[in-house]
């Protein structure tokens, strides 16, 4: 059942329009991220449902009920920023014991709930510090633990990763994702990174100048994306221009050698899309075998990351890493296998 | 070379300073011939008029304080926050009492606010002292703003206040439980500046006509020769007192050991 509904959002800042017509429903205990370069929206939807921004026009319900003329105190949305923004006067316990103050809880009641969600994040000993005695990793999850204290309705994660080092950063959205799941709280984040994304959400929205470009699970925003942006975004992706032979039966030209794509096909050129790990070093059991000159390795640990030339385009493949096994180099021409189900037709 | 010169400057520059004060404590101490005695301190604290001039500027500073701060204080959150392009314009209008001279805004108040006005404020004690209470405000007005605009740079004041808002909290909880106590240090450093400034005022309280404790210091260093140097050296105390409290505060600001 649909329990967050964003409808027809539109928010504009003088002349520029920033998001246009985000249409999206959530379902209750659903994790979706918003996904999109800098200046793209998706902070400013996440701060139209936090109430920070008033829309421009469109419909925010929670549960059927309008939020759009809710101030932001009254909505019940908890809400975890980039820069942590813990009160520095208060110590870790009355931080997150602070959304239960203000509504007047009984002192004994925030005490076992403050108790409750610092054992929740991990951090039972640290309530008597103040945030400047904690590491970065450590006040975002007191952060976390703030938001989610009032039990509100709808958690809204606003980059929450970005000012932490990589190790931290992976450690630490494994433990935002257990704790959503535990809790089943309805939550949204925003992102840039697009590994984040994949890995944390049950839902993506992919966001470009303002649109949601597509909406849909990991899955299908990596392997089949709607736009020539999401293509591009999310993951590498080689193109490749092919030359249309029959639009009817999607039989197309490519490096030298001709494919059936299976498909109807408009025009007389078209861009494939492929992705690095769809293409194989020798044909082996591939559909097909494309002849190409190395013209770059990078060994990156566990895979090495080639790029081949094949008559004029170039196409980045991954081969993962043998010891026993010496990688090609450059100059050296391989042969490429790949399958035409792999090949995606990228649309405007 | 350079280092000796350096010494030598800040020596001179220190002897420029400390030579009138040691000239000025010297002379109050001397009112017995032949011998050092307080005696200067023991009149003066003896007067009936000091401790009523004292006790009405002290009881003047800390209204003009509780005033200055219940408008300084929140206007300098509100153009952080919401209108930061107004900033210039009402660090302009702060600065203002600066270069307009106590006594225009004084002379200003009695024609506005006299017995023949709609707002008659110098017709009674009380009303009197509330006029007061503004100009002195306002005299603070540049030092206030500048303390607690300073403090508000040093935190995050949009995102704090958004954080508290998405936890339940309204406009007057986010002041006083959020931004206050983290610009506190900021707003007890304007708050001991403009203490000084009160208790050392002459201009409004003498046109005005209040026993306030500037026009004392003026009518006793036109009649006596000793006291007004003990008193001087009261008011020299008080306001270095009010210095070493600021420095004080802000070594015991528990949550403020972060590195900003």
């Amino acid at each position: 059942m649909t329990f967050l509904t964003l409808s027809h959002l539109e928010k504009s800042f003088g002349p520029t329009r920033v998001v246009k017509d985000f249409n999206l429903t959530v379902e209750q205990g659903e994790f979706i991220s918003l996904l999109g370069p800098s200046g793209c929206g998706k902070t400013t939807v996440l701060r139209m449902v936090a109430g920070f921004e008033t829309p421009s026009s469109g419909v925010i319900a929670i549960d059927g009920a309008d939020m759009v003329r809710l101030r932001p105190n009254a909505r019940n949305i908890g809400m975890v920023f980039q820069a942590y923004a813990l009160f520095p006067n208060l110590t870790v316990a009355q931080n997150v014991g602070f959304g239960l103050k203000v509504k007047g809880t009984p002192a004994k009641e925030i005490a076992g709930r403050v108790e409750e969600m610092l054992d929740l994040i991990g951090l039972p000993d640290l309530g008597g510090r103040y945030p400047f005695q904690l590491s970065g990793g450590q006040q975002q999850r007191v952060a976390l633990a703030r938001a989610l204290a009032p039990r509100p309705r709808v958690l809204l994660l606003d980059e929450p990763l970005s000012a932490l080092d990589a190790k931290i950063r992976v450690s630490l959205r494994n433990e935002i994702r257990a704790i959503q799941r535990r809790l089943g709280i309805t939550t949204i984040f925003v992102t840039h990174d697009q590994e984040e994304a994949l890995s944390m959400s049950d839902r993506i929205v992919v966001m470009h100048q303002g649109v949601a470009d597509q909406v849909g699970t990991p899955f299908e925003i990596y392997n089949t994306p709607a736009t020539r942006f999401v293509a591009g975004f999310v993951g590498t992706l080689n193109t490749i221009e092919a030359e249309v032979k029959d639009g009817a039966t999607g039989r197309v030209a490519l490096a030298g050698t001709e494919v059936v794509l299976h498909r109807p096909l408009s025009g007389d050129r078209v861009t494939l899309g492929l992705r690095p790990e769809a293409v194989r070093l020798g044909q082996g059991a591939c559909e097909l075998g494309l002849s190409g000159k190395i013209t770059e390795v990078d060994f990156l640990g566990s895979v090495i990351r080639l790029r081949a030339d094949l008559g004029g385009q170039s196409l980045a493949f991954d081969t993962f890493n043998a010891a026993h096994s010496v990688p090609p180099r450059v100059g050296e021409t391989v042969v490429l296998g790949l399958n035409a189900a792999d090949l995606m037709v990228i649309g405007a | 070379m350079k280092r000796a010169a350096a010494w030598a400057i800040l020596l001179l520059g220190m002897a420029y300073f400390i030579l009138p004060l040691i000239g000025m404590v010297e002379f109050s101490l001397s009112m017995k011939r032949g011998i050092y005695s307080l005696e200067a301190y023991r009149v003066v604290l003896a007067d009936p008029r000091f401790r009523e001039t004292f006790t009405f500027s002290v009881v003047m500073a800390l209204l003009t304080i509780v005033v200055g701060m219940a408008i300084v204080v929140p206007t300098a959150f509100w153009v952080r926050l919401k209108m930061p392009g107004l900033r210039p314009y009402v660090e302009f209008v702060t600065l203002l009492p600066l270069v307009i001279p106590a006594i225009v805004i004084v002379f200003g108040y009695i024609r506005l606010y006299n017995t023949s006005s709609a707002l008659p404020l110098t017709g009674t004690i009380f009303g009197t002292n509330l006029l007061l209470v503004f100009g002195y405000v306002t005299l603070s007005l540049p030092y206030m703003y500048r303390a607690v605009d300073t403090g508000l740079r040093t935190i995050d004041v949009a995102t704090l206040t958004e954080a508290a808002q998405s936890l339940g909290a309204g406009w007057v909880t986010i002041l006083a439980r959020v931004i206050l106590p983290n610009v506190l240090v900021s707003v007890l450093s304007g708050a001991f500046v403009t203490f000084a400034i009160v208790m050392g005022e002459f201009t409004m309280a003498a046109l005005l006509n209040r026993p306030a404790f500037g026009p004392y210091l003026q009518l006793m260093g036109a009649n006596r020769a000793y006291e007004p140097f003990a008193l001087a050296t009261i008011a020299f105390v008080i306001t270095w007192a009010c210095m070493g409290l600021i420095q004080l505060v802000t070594r015991f600001s528990k949550h403020d050991k972060a590195a900003r």
